[in-house]
């Protein structure tokens, strides 16, 4: 029973949540009441995550781990937040200033340090994959879009070769939109696997 | 017609194709489509960590739910059992490591759940490490290079949902000589690993992972119902076309 309930309760919850979504006119605010329940739980699940993360961090600075400086930075940057938080509130003007005026150069310089690990990794495609028609036809494809990206080629209104490059340009929207259809199908499929108890990740699903 | 009935309708089918599948449960390799290199290399370089006596990372993404791909963080939940099994665990090396507080509670209770059910219902102490290096995405980026650096690690899987920020952490790995594997699943993510990840899964390949590490009849259902969608899909896409073609729709 200890195992068959939690699949039961997630097959009911996620039969109605469906139902509610496609019949929101007929499901008299069942389906908001049921997601504001998953969002309270997954909010507390998230400030015990913060507790994991906490805890990972004292353990460190207590057991004289490798590592234990930045963990005391991490802790004191997160009490000050924490205080701060309870001080002003969130539409504080001030608040706002001081925590975004941190971070947003520490954000900016991790994606400066990304641009360069880009770039340097572009160029080891075909070391990394050789050559392959996959690695060839990605080489080849970036060229292009490049290419036409800059904007060298310039063509007449109305003509074929306009016709031609709009075409050409609207290629990795079509792949885009038949990757996404595909992770659409296998979503599909994990989330059914799950709710028809095919998958139990919380026990015994192997 | 509506919307809402090609919704209910496409789920529907899938329900019932999963079920009935399921209830004729065809003996195991009698379809045997799928065999990934990159989910044997996964396998055989997790054992070749335990074996080295190596630190493992399986790392479940940054976030359990997002709008664009709402369910990259289930299935590396789903993942999550088959890679943390009994071999795995015991040596105390293994660490799960994921962005988002409720995706890492719920990787403890997958882990723990697992260590009880693969040795004594006494015992609850795994000693896999389930972390939180941060709780936004940037923050676990950064927490998660630096966890990197702090051991060299054998190996590390990538499953769930991450942006271009993961080409950063498979760059910290592989410097060191680690392995990496990506089922990562943002678009963004695929097309940046593609670069310097050699064992990568992309597409709706990254919901079959879990099966591909481990096939067995149940899986066998999932490719089944997953391969007729598919085909179903593309007659579709092309019935749409020529109808628009003629001017129907």
């Amino acid at each position: 029973m200890k195992k068959i309930l939690p699949g039961i309760i997630a097959l009911i919850s996620g039969i109605l949540i469906l139902a509610g979504y496609f019949f929101q006119d007929r499901s008299g605010g069942l389906l908001v009441l049921l997601i504001n329940w998953g969002i309270l739980l997954i909010s507390v699940a998230g400030l015990v995550g913060i507790g994991y993360l906490l805890q990972m961090h004292i353990h460190r600075l207590f057991q004289h781990k490798k590592g234990r400086f930045f963990s005391i930075i991490l802790l004191v940057s997160f009490l000050i937040t924490l205080i701060l938080g309870f001080l002003f509130s969130l539409e504080s003007a001030f608040f706002r200033e001081l925590i975004l005026n941190i971070q947003i150069p520490v954000e900016t310089s991790l994606l400066a340090l990304l641009a360069v690990i880009l770039f340097s990794s572009s160029t080891r495609l075909i070391k990394t994959r050789g050559w392959t028609p996959l690695s060839i036809g990605f080489l080849c494809s970036a060229m292009v879009f490049l290419f036409l990206d800059l904007g060298f080629l310039q063509t007449g209104t109305g003509t074929l070769a306009a016709e031609l490059i709009v075409l050409i340009r609207r290629l990795p929207l079509a792949g885009a939109r038949g990757i996404l259809l595909g992770m659409a199908l296998g979503g599909l499929i994990v989330g059914l696997r799950v709710l028809l108890l095919l998958d139990r990740p919380f026990g015994e699903g192997k | 017609m509506n919307w809402s009935i090609v919704g209910w309708m496409a789920i529907g089918l899938s329900a019932l194709m999963l079920v009935i599948f399921s209830l004729l449960r065809k003996k195991p390799d009698t379809y045997s489509l799928r065999r990934s290199v990159s989910a044997e290399g996964l396998m055989k370089a997790q054992t070749n960590a335990i074996e080295r006596g190596q630190p493992r990372l399986i790392a479940i993404g940054d976030q359990y739910w997002s709008r664009t791909y709402p369910g990259l963080g289930l299935h590396a939940l789903t993942a999550l059992p088959i890679l943390a099994d009994a071999e795995n665990i015991v040596d105390g090396e293994l660490s799960v490591s994921g962005g988002d507080g409720s995706l890492v509670v719920l990787a403890r209770q997958i882990v723990q759940s697992d260590y009880v059910n693969g040795f004594s219902m006494e015992l609850s102490n795994p000693r896999v490490r389930t972390i939180l290096p941060g709780p936004t995405q940037l923050s676990y980026s950064v927490g998660l290079l630096y966890e990197l650096g702090l051991q060299k690690y054998g190996s590390i899987a990538l499953f769930g949902n991450y942006g271009p920020e993961a080409i950063l952490w498979t760059e910290a790995v592989q410097s060191r000589g680690g392995y990496v594997f990506a089922a990562a699943g943002s678009i963004i993510s695929q097309a940046v690993l593609l670069f310097n990840v050699r064992d990568l899964v992309i597409g709706e390949s990254v919901f079959s992972t879990a099966g591909l590490l481990t096939s067995n009849e149940v899986d066998q259902t999932r490719w089944m119902t997953e391969d007729i969608l598919r085909v179903l899909l593309i007659l579709g896409l092309i019935a749409g076309v020529i109808m628009r073609l003629v001017g129907v729709l």
